[in-house]
Parts: structure tokens; C-alpha cells; sequence
């Protein structure tokens, strides 16, 4: 009797779990509370904290997910049952290992990045184009981040994977790290996803301590209206100059044109609105839980991640401040026409970057609706994040 | 920038200062240049869709006079300007402003209100 309990107490999940999974567990704990309870990203931190509680739970017999068979290339035969564990027992592949193929391959990144297309609507960028340069700014997070990742010791192709975090943007960091240092995507988009729920927190001190009260009293004037042609055009012009300079960018800069002129053509309306829901909510269930997946405890738990969720913070912080600075010098060269807090939504987090620049303005003067203003900025930035991750692509994969 | 290509391409590889801030620089820039152009050819593309719309409105006034008046109205009506509010304030102007957008479909970009006016209820 002894004995039969002895085999069960050693085959069970308690006996066999080590330290490691044990705080990976409690940390995807924390990330429940913070996806239900304060509601940070919910959409995609509740997937990628089941994915991380799935992951580290002790399975008998393997595993669900098998990091060492994505080192370098994808390990097929591993895939097809023929594969080996960590420690070299041969095991059967788990659930996990097929649905990152789809990370691997880029196909998740991409997808979501066409339901963003379909989702944006690009008029207030193309009615006010010179919401191009604060976009452009805030991409100066992403410079700050890699020199300061360099300095901390990561390699060429894991600073430029920190430091896609300021380019706030899930998908894009996702992309870029599953090329260039997928051992760090677990803490990178975590990171990345934490901070964008942060926008709220983060962004209005800098944006404070940058600018006046004067400059965020701007009320900025209407924009023109912006013609059906000039929206269909947006995304074939857009196609056509990043891809002919940047072909890195092509697979995730193609997906969101692609989206948004199912949006904008008039004529693809039910590929537009499964672009927009059922594709983008199917994708978001597997790229979440395959992201959280990667975050095991071995690979997870160590002082490289604590550098991470710093580096990302700065990248963040650095991002705004780019995005301000533009912004203030549009506020100069327009007359003081231009409210510099809408720089600030240059960092992409679309719409959540906007609506932080709106309601400091608002703060400052409640008749200043600035969203429509900041929404320009706001997707100048997921191209120019995309834009810079194809240049750290270029460089460096 | 080739040769920085070459060194670093392998894993492992941490670059020195001097490079890190070479490639964070070269990344801005291109970044910059990019939307740049972007930025130039979106404003040539608007200047010639607002010309070609402009020359197109004379000749659908020729075409039909009738029409002709009706069309000033609109432009009139959707010139930009500022909103008066009689007797209403700033914050149930907006929340007016949003529902009309919502029921619309028109996104608030595209709409221009000329003034919002409260009916008094006898």
C-alpha cells in the first residue's frame, strides 16, 4: 500500500516540479491578476499567462513545448515524433511546438498586423502628413534601447530585439525577436504588452515635465476631409516605398496595407471584417498562448530579464520623449498651431498612446478634443516601427 | 555600415559603443528618411486629389446648373470654421457631436458642425 502511494507521490506533477516552475507558476499568476483585475491587455496577457502556467506545469513524459527544437531552424523530424527532450529522452511533441511553427514562420506577427490595417484608419495621417516626422521621432526609444542593451552586455541581435519594445508595438517585437533572439521572446513580449497597458502611467509625466501649459492648450484646427481615392491610394503608396528600400519589412508592412485596403477598397467588406474580428481574435488566442509558452523557468528566470523589463521601461520613456520633442518643434515652425502632446502618440500603441495625448490635454483645457489630431502620429508610428525593425533586420539577421 | 553587417551578423557578437551608437543612429535615419519620403509623396498625392476634385466641381456645375446652388450650400456648409454654441455647453456639444458621428457612420473627421443650438422645451 505504501509503496502504491510512494509511485504515485513520484509520478505526480508536485514531485517532479522544480523551483524554477514553481515561480513561473506564481508569476502567471500575477499576470492573470493583471490581465482580470486591472485589466492590462487583457486580449493578449490573459492568452500569454495560460500560456506560461500550461508550459511550467511538470508534464508527464515531455513537455508541451520544446524550445531546442526552434534553435537555428525548425527541427521537422522532431515535430513528426521523432524528437528528443533537453535531456535527451525521446518524447512525443506537444501541443505548443505546433502552434509556434506559426510564430517561427512569421505568420502570427503578420496576421495581426493585417486585422490592424483593416482596423486603422488612416485619414487623419493622410489629411495632416506631417504627423510622418513625430512618428518618426518616437522611434528614438528604440536607438536609446540599443545602445543601452549593448552597454548591459546583450549581443547585437538581442539589442535589437530590447529594444523593438520601444517601438511599442506586440507584433512587430514578436517578429523581430523570433528572428533575431527567440530565447528572449518570452520576457520581450511581455514586456512590451505590460508597458503598452502602462501608456496611461508612463507617458503623462514626461509629456508634463516636456511641455508647457501654454503648448497644451493648443486647440488645433480642424483637418481637411480626406477623399475615398487618396485612402485606397494610402496603402499601395506605402507597399510600394518601404518594400522597394526596406524588403525586410515586406512581410509585416504588406499585411497591414493589405488590411487596411480591404477597409478602405469598399468592395471586400466581409474580408475586412473577418480581417477585423474572427481572424485577429483566432490568431490572438494561438500567438498569445504560444508566446507565453517560450517563457519557461530555465530560460525565464534569470537577471537578463530583470535588464529587459528595465531596458524596456527607458525604451518607452525615450520613445515619448522623441515623439515631444518633434512635436515641439512642429508647435514652433506651425505658430504654435500644433499641440506638441500629440508627438507623444507617435510611439505606436494604437489607440491607447491617442487618447493618454488627448486627455492631457483635455487636463489642461476640456473643450480640446485632440484625438483625431494624435490618431496621425499615432499610425505614423506602427509604420515607423515597422520600418525600424526591418532596418535592425537588415543589420543584424 | 556593410562591414558592421558582416561582424555582427553571427549571435554572440556584443557590439563596442562606438558601433552600437553607429547602428542606433543609422536606424533613425532611415527611419527619418523613409517617412520622409512618404511624407513627400502623400502631400504631392493630396495637393493633386484637392486639385483634380476642384477642377472636377466647375465642370459638374456646368453640366448641371440646376444642381449649382445646392453644391455651394454643401461647400459652404462643410468650409472649416468655428462651432457656436448657443445655450449648450462644451462637454454635451461633444457628446452630441460623438452621437451624430455614431449614428452616422462619418467619422468626426469628416464631419463639421456649424453650430449646436438648445431647443428650450415649452
Amino acid at each position: 500500500m505504501i509503496e502504491v502511494i510512494s509511485d504515485l507521490w513520484s509520478q505526480s506533477g508536485i514531485a517532479n516540479m522544480t523551483w524554477q516552475q514553481g515561480v513561473m507558476l506564481l508569476i502567471s499568476f500575477v499576470l492573470f491578476y493583471l490581465a482580470i483585475k486591472k485589466q492590462f491587455e487583457p486580449l493578449l496577457l490573459l492568452p500569454i499567462a495560460f500560456g506560461m502556467m500550461l508550459t511550467n506545469l511538470p508534464w508527464p513524459g515531455g513537455g508541451i513545448f520544446h524550445p531546442e527544437w526552434f534553435e537555428g531552424g525548425i527541427n521537422w523530424a522532431a515535430l513528426g515524433g521523432h524528437g528528443v527532450n533537453a535531456a535527451g529522452v525521446e518524447v512525443e511533441p506537444g501541443l505548443f511546438d505546433f502552434l509556434y511553427i506559426g510564430i517561427k514562420l512569421d505568420i502570427f506577427p503578420c496576421l495581426i498586423f493585417m486585422a490592424v490595417g483593416a482596423m486603422t484608419d488612416f485619414g487623419p495621417l493622410i489629411s495632416r502628413p506631417s504627423s510622418f516626422f513625430m512618428g518618426a521621432g518616437a522611434q528614438f526609444g528604440i536607438s536609446f534601447a540599443f545602445v543601452a542593451a549593448t552597454l548591459l552586455g546583450f549581443d547585437a541581435q538581442g539589442a535589437a530585439s530590447i529594444a523593438i519594445i520601444g517601438g511599442a508595438d506586440g507584433p512587430t517585437a514578436i517578429y523581430l525577436t523570433s528572428k533575431l533572439a527567440p530565447e528572449l521572446l518570452g520576457a520581450i513580449a511581455i514586456a512590451a504588452y505590460s508597458y503598452m497597458a502602462l501608456i496611461p502611467m508612463i507617458q503623462p509625466p514626461i509629456m508634463k515635465l516636456l511641455t508647457t501649459k501654454k503648448m497644451r492648450q493648443v486647440k488645433m484646427e480642424q483637418t481637411r476631409p480626406v477623399s475615398k481615392v487618396e485612402k485606397i491610394c494610402f496603402p499601395v503608396i506605402v507597399s510600394v516605398v518601404c518594400i522597394l528600400i526596406l524588403p525586410t519589412v515586406a512581410p509585416l508592412l504588406g499585411c497591414l496595407m493589405l488590411g487596411n485596403l480591404f477597409r478602405e477598397s469598399g468592395v471586400t467588406e466581409r474580408l475586412s471584417d473577418t480581417a477585423q474580428n474572427a481572424l485577429c481574435n483566432i490568431v490572438t488566442i494561438f500567438l498569445g498562448t504560444s508566446v507565453g509558452a517560450t517563457a519557461i523557468g530555465t530560460n525565464f528566470l534569470k537577471l537578463e530579464t530583470l535588464k529587459i523589463i528595465g531596458l524596456g521601461l527607458a525604451a518607452f520613456a525615450f520613445a515619448t520623449v522623441g515623439g515631444l520633442l518633434i512635436g515641439i518643434v512642429m508647435y514652433y515652425l506651425s505658430k504654435g498651431k500644433i499641440n506638441p502632446l500629440i508627438g507623444a502618440a507617435g510611439v505606436s500603441a494604437v489607440p491607447m498612446a491617442a487618447r493618454v495625448a488627448s486627455k492631457v490635454g483635455q487636463k489642461e483645457n476640456p473643450s480640446n478634443f485632440l484625438l483625431m489630431h494624435a490618431m496621425g502620429p499615432n499610425v505614423a508610428g506602427v509604420i515607423g516601427s515597422a520600418v525600424a525593425a526591418g532596418v535592425l533586420l537588415s543589420l543584424f539577421g | 555600415m556593410i562591414t558592421t553587417l558582416i561582424n555582427y551578423a553571427e549571435r554572440g557578437n556584443v557590439l563596442s559603443v562606438p558601433d552600437a551608437l553607429k547602428n542606433a543612429g543609422f536606424t533613425i535615419m532611415v527611419v527619418f528618411a523613409v517617412l520622409c519620403l512618404i511624407f513627400i509623396i502623400i502631400s504631392i498625392a493630396g495637393k493633386i486629389f484637392s486639385a483634380t476634385s476642384k477642377a472636377d466641381k466647375p465642370a459638374a456645375e456646368t453640366a448641371a446648373p440646376a444642381a449649382a446652388p445646392a453644391a455651394a450650400a454643401s461647400e459652404e456648409e462643410f468650409s472649416s470654421g468655428s462651432l457656436r454654441l448657443k445655450g449648450c455647453d462644451e462637454k454635451t456639444a461633444a457628446m452630441i457631436m460623438a452621437i451624430v458621428s455614431d449614428n452616422t457612420g462619418i467619422p468626426l473627421s469628416e464631419l463639421v458642425f456649424k453650430s449646436i443650438t438648445l431647443v428650450e422645451d415649452k
